[in-house]
């Protein structure tokens, strides 16, 4: 049997009830949150929505992974591999495109990345293989690296993550270092502010 | 210590109660089903953040409440406990989740039906902050599956226990069940054939580490609080039964331990060196088979195993040992006597096993809340020296 309420007339039109449906599906957005954001483009300036919906369609059309190191681009490498200045003996390895971003704000880095895209999480179904780890190895076998600096979350995901990398760098002979504790444990990089962050990749140790 | 103030709003039968308690015995009497249990359940909740027989938090909140402002229902716990020269204020609120809509992301694994906010002294904390502000030992006539029931009861009764002493180890075991479930999701792709079994050692080598870490910890503990309970709850059975026989409690662990030491660093190489040679296993059967959460206990008296063998008359005795042992093993390590919680025990006591634990609450002057449907279950001078509190329909009298 269909529940009572579908048998009436729908009382939000389709156009409506499928943005707010769609806005619903956003992380930290619930229904009423959701309804607010509708409601509020309905009454707002053509342009704004306009501009939004450009905004997301460029976002899934333009934006790529930067062949290399897999950050996000819109070029076939990102603006970090492009720079001829930058150390290309050093890789930084992080979980997210946003930690970078937070190591970025330190100043006190001048290598390469490597974005992951993740973290291992068994429990919600991410191995190894859901990760740009081949890709790394792939990365030291080719280009000259002296080291690789394990910057994965100081958190048990995290950590296993960077104990699978490490047992790769092993054979391969390459120098691999952690982030030095003084970061809040089980928190996120991308949240650690500049100072911490910035101290922490300077008294990296070895692994 | 004790609870000098217990608040409800909204819990179970209660809409709103504020009651203040004294720190001697409490008898709670009225029919069934007056909330009489319900008043323990909240101290309980309290202590330990989940409620003794329920699962779902859902259920503590009352049908009929309501939010405030558009807030969503919520059940609100708060309680002044009372110690030597300290007053700690501590509150739980149940609020009941939005019902999750089909467009929710897949991957989000279902959430539990209510969120738990808790203060500590009107500071938000983590709920692991808030195991072991009060202490607490409950009695109730579902005690005996601690005896004849499955091993994870008698886990349930060890951890809950030393849960409340030690904050390393109510951190360190929600901290190895969270590595144990991860591992087993790893063992269980590979089971179910979902991933090559290639360089498995590596995958699974920084989870052995880690539970075997926090796994030798809590063994340890574990092994140390059962030695200490030998010699508490030994006697105590001696005394409830009069039979001039101790109490043997023995612990049985999933691996083969070293004979020669309880220290936790050795237990989690011998653990972990066990773990090794079972991977063929372990991957065939999808879980990990051996560690803290697989052990189990064995009471014994006269080499005779009482889980099995023992009448019901001797499996009581076990477990009134068991339970007047914790709260004795709680004092010992804490200096500070924990709040006992009786809920219709009493009456499933012969006359002499009544006897005892009526003379061993009055002897402490412990914060005891008892409960019962029945008066004449209590000797005459025990009813002069408890306050009285008669419950009905979510509601409390003083006499
Ligand atoms: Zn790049």
């Amino acid at each position: 049997m269909r529940p009572a309420y579908s048998e009436r007339p729908q009382l939000v039109v389709e156009p409506v009830a499928r943005l707010i449906e769609e806005f619903s599906r956003l992380p930290g957005i619930g229904p009423k949150t959701a309804s607010r954001l509708t409601f509020f483009l309905l009454r707002a300036e053509p342009e704004l929505a306009h501009g939004l919906a450009q905004a997301l369609h460029d976002l899934k059309d333009q934006v790529r992974l930067c062949q290399r190191c897999f950050n996000i681009t819109v070029e076939e490498f990102c603006p970090i591999c492009l720079e001829p200045s930058r150390d290309q003996s050093v890789i930084c390895v992080v979980e997210e495109p946003l930690d970078l971003l937070a190591i970025e704000r330190t100043g006190a880095y001048r290598g390469l990345y490597h974005v992951l895209h993740g973290h291992i999480a068994p429990l919600d179904g991410v191995y190894r293989e859901h990760l740009k780890i081949d890709e790394l190895i792939a990365r030291l076998r080719t280009e000259a690296v002296d080291e690789v600096i394990l910057a994965t979350n100081p958190n048990t995901e995290g950590e296993a993550t960077a104990y699978l990398i490490l047992k790769d760098l092993v054979p391969l002979g390459v120098r691999a270092t952690r982030l030095a504790r003084g970061l809040p444990t089980g928190g996120d990089l991308e949240w650690a502010d500049i100072d911490t962050l910035g101290a922490a990749l300077e008294g990296r140790r070895e692994l | 210590m004790y609870v000098s103030n217990l608040s409800l709003r909204d819990f179970r039968n209660y809409r709103r109660l504020d009651l203040e308690l004294a720190s001697s015995t409490t008898l709670l009497y009225g029919v069934n089903a007056a909330g009489k249990t319900s008043l323990l359940e909240a101290l309980y909740y309290l202590a330990t953040t989940r409620s003794p027989r329920s699962s779902s938090d859902r259920e503590l909140v009352n049908w009929q409440a309501e939010g405030e402002a558009g807030a969503l229902p919520f059940a609100r716990i708060a309680a002044d406990v009372q110690q030597a020269h300290a007053r700690t204020r501590l509150e739980v609120l149940i609020q009941l989740r939005a019902d999750e809509s089909s467009t929710q992301r897949p991957q989000l694994r279902p959430q539990g039906s209510a969120q738990k906010l808790i203060r500590i002294n009107r500071k938000p904390v983590r709920a692991l902050d808030l195991v072991g502000q009060l202490r607490v030992v409950l009695f109730t006539p579902a005690d005996l599956v601690l005896v004849y029931g499955s091993p994870a009861e008698r886990r349930r009764y060890l951890d809950i226990t030393l849960s409340q002493l030690d904050p390393h180890y109510v951190r360190t075991l929600a901290q190895y069940n969270k590595l144990l479930q991860q591992r087993n999701s790893l063992l269980r792709a590979w089971r179910e054939r979902r991933r090559p079994l290639r360089g498995i050692d590596d995958e699974l080598g920084y989870w052995d580490n880690e539970l075997t870490a926090a796994g030798g910890y809590v063994l340890a503990e574990r092994l140390r609080a059962v030695a200490d309970l030998n010699t508490i709850a030994g006697t105590l059975y001696d005394t409830i039964t009069g039979s001039g026989q101790q109490l043997a409690i023995g612990y049985d662990s999933s691996f083969e331990r070293p004979t020669d030491t309880i220290e936790g660093a050795a237990l989690s190489q011998r653990m972990l060196q066990s773990l090794r040679a079972l991977r063929r296993d372990e991957v065939q059967r999808g879980q990990t088979l051996i560690g803290p959460h697989r052990d189990d206990l064995t009471f014994a008296v006269g080499g005779i195993n009482l889980g099995i063998y023992g009448s019901r008359g001797q499996q009581r005795s076990v477990a009134l040992a068991l339970k007047l042992g914790e709260s004795r093993l709680m004092y010992e390590r804490s200096g500070d006597m924990p709040v006992l919680l009786l809920d219709d025990v009493l009456s499933e006591l012969d006359m002499q096993r009544r006897k005892h634990v009526l003379s061993s609450i009055r002897h402490t002057g412990q914060q005891t809340l008892v409960t019962a449907t029945d008066l004449s279950d209590f000797e005459p001078d025990f009813l002069q020296q408890a306050h009285h509190l008669r419950v009905e329909n979510g509601q409390i009298f003083a006499l």
